[in-house]
Formats: C-alpha cells, sequence, structure tokens
C-alpha cells in the first residue's frame, strides 16, 4: 500500500515538473521571434554575414578583397550601378527613345503636310553646275548605307523585346536580334572609317562663315518667304555636317569601347558607353530623318546633288546664292545640251531636247 | 523539309551548275576556233604570257591618278573576299568535311584568327560597296554596266551579309540562310561576269602572249 502511495505521490509531483520545463523548451523555442520583435534589442544583435554582403554590395572592401582571375572588376562580385543603368535602359532611353522618334517623325509630316515641297521660284533652268565628285558622292552614300544598317540594327536590338517580341514572338525574334547583333558590330567599324574619311574630305568647307547665323535667325527659308543667304554649304547643312561628326565619333568610340569588353575597361566605362552610344544613336537618328526628307521629297533639286554630282544653277542660287555667284564669274556653268553629253544621254538618245532635265526645265 | 532541301538536293544541284558551267565556258575558251597568226613571230609568247599575268596587278601608270578609287576599293574587297572564303574557320570547317575527306583522312589548314576574320570582312564589305556606288554614280561605268554586273555585285554583297549575320552559329536558320544564298551565287556564276574570278587568268595569258608574237611588251 505504501509502495502504490508513494507512486502516486511522485507521479503527482513530477508531471507538473515535467510540464512546466516542457512548457519552458516550446516558449524558449519563439524566443528569436520575441526578440526580433523587440526592435531596440534587435538592433544590437549583430549579424557578422550582413555586414559581409553589404561590403560586397556596395564593393567596400575593393582593395582587401583577392582573386584568382587578374582582370577588372575581378573582384566585384555584385555589381550595384549596373541596376541603376538597367532601369535607365528599360524605362528612360526605350521610351524617351521611342517618343523622340514618332514626335520627329510626326512633326515631320505634318510640315510636309502644311508647307508642301519647297521649290523652286522659277523652276529648273536646265543649266548645271558641278557640286560634288564622285569620290564624295560614294563617301556620302557608303556612309549612308552603313548608317542605314546600324540605324536598323540597333533600333532592332533596342526596342525589338518592347515593339517585336509582341509580334513576332520570342523565336523569330531571337533570330532577328543575333543576326542584327553581329551585323551591327561588323558594320560598326565601317561606319567609323567612312565618318573619318568624311571629315577629311569635308571640314574645310564646313566651317562657320560670316553669314550663317542670319541663315538661322530666318529659319532657313522654310518659315517665310524671304530669301536667305548661303555659300557652299548653308548654316542648316554645316550643322548637320558637324552633328553627325561629333555624334557620330562619339557613338563609333564608345561602340569600339562595347564591341571590345577586353581591352581593360571595367563595367562603370562599358555602362557609360552604352549610355552615351543609345542615346547619341537616337538623336543622330532623329535628326536624319529631317535630312533624309529634305534631300530627297522636301526640297526640289537637292537629290540631284549626291545622284549626279551636278546641280541645277536656278536651284544654288535659291539656296547656295554666294556660292552661284562664284560659280558664274568663274565661269563654270554647263549647258543642259552638255550635261546631258556628260550623263551620257545623248549617246542613247537621239533627240537631246527630248532628255529629263531639259523637260524638268520646261 | 527546307532544311533537308537546302542541304541536299539544291547543294548537289548548284555544285553541278556551277562545276559544269565553269568547265564548259572554260573549255568554249580553250577550244575556241581562232584566226591562224601568219605573220612571223618577234618572240615567244610564253615569257609575255607569265609577264601580263602580274604586271596587270598593276594599275597603269597614266591610268592610276584617275582611278584611284577602284584600285584600292577592287584590292580590298578582293583580298578580303578571298581571305574569308579560303580562310574562315567556318569555311575551312565546311571544306574539309566536304571536299577534301576521303576514306577516314581528311585535309585541312590554319584558319584565321577571329580578329582577324571580322577585319577581312570589313575590308571585303566596304570595297565592295565603294565599287558597286562607283558603277552605279559614275555617268561612264553606268553607261558600261549591264544587269548581270549589278546582280552579281548585290548577289556577292548578300552572299557575305548572310554569312556575317550568322557568325554567332548559333541559329540553324540563319546557317540555312547563308547556305541558300550561297546556292544561288553557284547556279548564277557561270552564266555571269563572275566568271573573271577564273577567266582572268588565261584572258591575261593571252593577250601578254599575242602582245609578245608582236613584239609588243605589256
Amino acid at each position: 500500500m505504501s509502495n502504490s502511495f508513494m507512486s502516486t505521490h511522485s507521479r503527482i509531483v513530477t508531471r507538473p515538473i515535467s510540464f512546466v520545463i516542457f512548457l519552458v523548451f516550446l516558449l524558449s523555442l519563439l524566443l528569436p521571434l520575441s526578440v526580433s520583435a523587440s526592435g531596440p534589442v534587435a538592433s544590437k544583435v549583430n549579424n557578422p554575414a550582413n555586414d559581409l554582403w553589404m561590403s560586397v554590395r556596395h564593393n567596400t572592401q575593393s582593395g582587401k578583397v583577392t582573386s584568382q582571375v587578374k582582370s577588372v572588376d575581378s573582384t566585384v562580385l555584385i555589381n550595384s550601378q549596373a541596376d541603376r543603368w538597367l532601369r535607365f535602359r528599360m524605362t528612360q532611353l526605350i521610351n524617351y527613345g521611342l517618343i523622340l522618334l514618332a514626335a520627329v517623325s510626326s512633326l515631320i509630316f505634318l510640315f510636309y503636310l502644311f508647307r508642301g515641297r519647297i521649290k523652286l521660284e522659277g523652276g529648273l533652268s536646265g543649266t548645271m553646275v558641278h557640286r560634288f565628285s564622285d569620290y564624295e558622292r560614294v563617301l556620302h552614300w557608303v556612309l549612308a548605307i552603313v548608317f542605314l544598317f546600324l540605324a536598323v540594327t540597333g533600333l532592332m536590338l533596342l526596342f525589338g523585346r518592347t515593339l517585336l517580341i509582341p509580334v513576332l514572338g520570342h523565336e523569330v525574334f531571337s533570330v532577328l536580334a543575333s543576326a542584327s547583333k553581329e551585323g551591327h558590330n561588323l558594320f560598326g567599324p565601317i561606319f567609323f572609317v567612312s565618318l573619318l574619311l568624311m571629315l577629311l574630305r569635308f571640314a574645310a568647307r564646313n566651317i562657320y562663315a560670316k553669314g550663317d547665323l542670319t541663315w538661322l535667325l530666318k529659319g532657313g527659308g522654310m518659315l517665310g518667304k524671304s530669301h536667305v543667304t548661303g555659300g557652299f554649304f548653308n548654316m542648316g547643312e554645316k550643322t548637320w555636317y558637324w552633328l553627325v561628326i561629333l555624334i557620330g565619333l562619339g557613338i563609333s568610340v564608345s561602340g569600339l569601347i562595347l564591341v571590345s569588353p577586353n581591352l581593360g575597361q571595367g563595367r562603370t566605362i562599358m555602362e557609360l558607353s552604352h549610355v552615351v552610344h543609345g542615346i547619341g544613336a537616337i538623336i543622330l537618328i532623329a535628326v536624319s530623318f529631317g535630312h533624309i526628307y529634305l534631300g530627297t521629297k522636301g526640297t526640289e533639286g537637292t537629290l540631284e546633288s549626291m545622284k549626279t554630282g551636278y546641280v541645277d544653277i536656278k536651284w544654288a542660287e535659291e539656296h547656295h546664292d554666294r556660292w552661284a555667284k562664284q560659280c558664274h564669274e568663274n565661269n563654270q556653268l554647263i549647258a543642259a545640251e552638255d550635261y546631258a553629253r556628260l550623263q551620257g544621254r545623248a549617246v542613247r538618245e537621239e533627240n537631246i531636247t527630248a532628255s529629263p532635265v531639259v523637260e524638268e526645265s520646261k | 523539309m527546307i532544311t533537308d532541301f537546302i542541304d541536299g538536293p539544291l547543294w548537289t544541284f548548284s555544285l553541278t551548275v556551277f562545276s559544269i558551267g565553269v568547265i564548259w565556258k572554260l573549255a568554249s575558251l580553250v577550244f575556241a576556233r581562232r584566226k591562224t597568226d601568219l605573220s612571223a613571230a618577234r618572240s615567244s609568247g610564253v615569257p609575255g604570257a607569265i609577264r601580263t599575268i602580274f604586271s596587270r596587278f598593276k594599275a597603269d601608270k597614266g591610268m592610276a591618278p584617275h582611278i584611284r578609287l577602284q584600285i584600292v576599293a577592287g584590292y580590298m574587297f578582293h583580298l578580303g573576299l578571298f581571305a574569308l572564303l579560303f580562310f574562315a574557320a567556318p569555311h575551312v570547317l565546311f571544306l574539309q568535311e566536304h571536299f577534301f575527306s576521303f576514306e577516314g583522312m581528311s585535309f585541312s589548314w590554319t584558319p584565321m584568327p577571329h580578329w582577324a576574320f571580322i577585319v577581312a570582312s570589313q575590308f571585303a564589305f566596304l570595297g565592295l560597296l565603294m565599287l558597286w556606288l562607283h558603277r552605279v554614280l559614275n555617268p561612264v561605268s553606268r553607261l558600261i554596266s549591264t544587269a548581270d554586273d549589278h546582280i552579281a555585285a548585290i548577289l556577292t554583297f548578300v552572299v557575305m551579309l548572310t554569312g556575317c549575320l550568322a557568325l554567332l552559329e548559333s541559329f540553324n536558320e540563319l546557317r540555312l540562310l547563308h547556305r541558300f544564298c550561297v546556292e544561288l551565287f553557284l547556279i548564277y556564276f557561270p552564266f555571269s561576269r563572275l566568271m573573271h574570278a577564273f577567266t582572268f587568268i588565261p584572258s591575261r595569258a593571252f593577250t601578254g602572249a599575242w602582245f609578245a608574237r608582236r613584239g609588243i611588251r605589256s
């Protein structure tokens, strides 16, 4: 009996103790939660991993980190600046770029609707003057063709994700993007070389001179009816030329940096190059819309200069009067018949008066 | 299906047309009936033929200043294309696999490094662009050019371009596009002025030999 009493008594005593121990154990499991919930206490807890990853993230220990790989930025594990660059590319460059290109295209279209083609006042005369040599025209068209190819492939790479994937799908776009990238990288240096040749050939004739400001103030003659004076190149053409040269050089140099990532430049320079390349290219493409419009549909007689190398004297007098005066003084005018012969038209056409130049002048 | 067609029957067909066409054209040149030159030969034609084959690589002194653009662009294009055709790594591998493998043995040569490939193709592109633009823009060149000249230039450009677009070698579609263009090029080749790739040597040799017989140094 006493044994059974003792065992019953001990069970009654030990049960609450084990229960308390179990409860304490459970509460101890919740301890980290309660610690983390109480702010001031949590801030005092110093997790060494925090410091480690913070310094990795912000690259604060750059001098102390070593790597077996010996190259620029090889000790940078996380490039925080890339986030900023990525945000800029995805939210600003693409969006504002699209807006700029669409706005410029619309403005040109509206200008054409309201102003129409700028025609020569007295019409074409048929008498021509020599303006550009074969080499100069070849150079212009090489640069133009390469520029257009680079613009198309570059825009595909920049806007493809936004504009082309929804239309073509991922598979087709991946093929296009790969082809665009290879083509873009290959033709980039050709653009650079053409640009340097352009600089050497045309720089002297594009230096700003007296009278250019007047041209600018009168809006190049497009805003009103008054005549504006101009030399071999007018203010607008000179400005376009220097834009192409300066922005083109910026695009070329940044492109060469991007296409050669193993030359020792770091990520920061690569990202900066991408920014310069993207912004420069979009500006140049936008302005080129204006150049293409004015050189073809926008102004009567302009395209002839880059097709044949000759322009109508009336065109020269209207757009480049100072140069036209020099042509008159130096007796450089070529009669319609002689011009037709120079272009090989008289060889094929028995009746010279039927040549397009003379027809146009009538 | 298109892959099989381009890699199979069309390739065989284009190669057959190219081979038979080139042999036919060259044979017709060799066996063409000519008037017998009855005049007494001033000298043997052989040295003249050999000399002219090489002397024509250099432009005539009187002409050179007037055709500087064509000389520079011509050399850029032809040397660039030669390097691309025979020394680009994918081409070396292709030639080894398709033309120089016999019963388990194969013959090959060292390809260009990648950077040299890029530079060669840039030379070729710039040269070809300049030559074609000069053909279109210069009134004399334009007048003596025929549709064949333009088709040949454009076809060559397209073949080069599609090849360079497929440079990454990651997409079968781009490889097929390039191969298809090459096949069109091979079919067109024997019937066009592209044949000058084979005829320039016999043509120069004939002229040189003919001149030498008459005592003219060319």
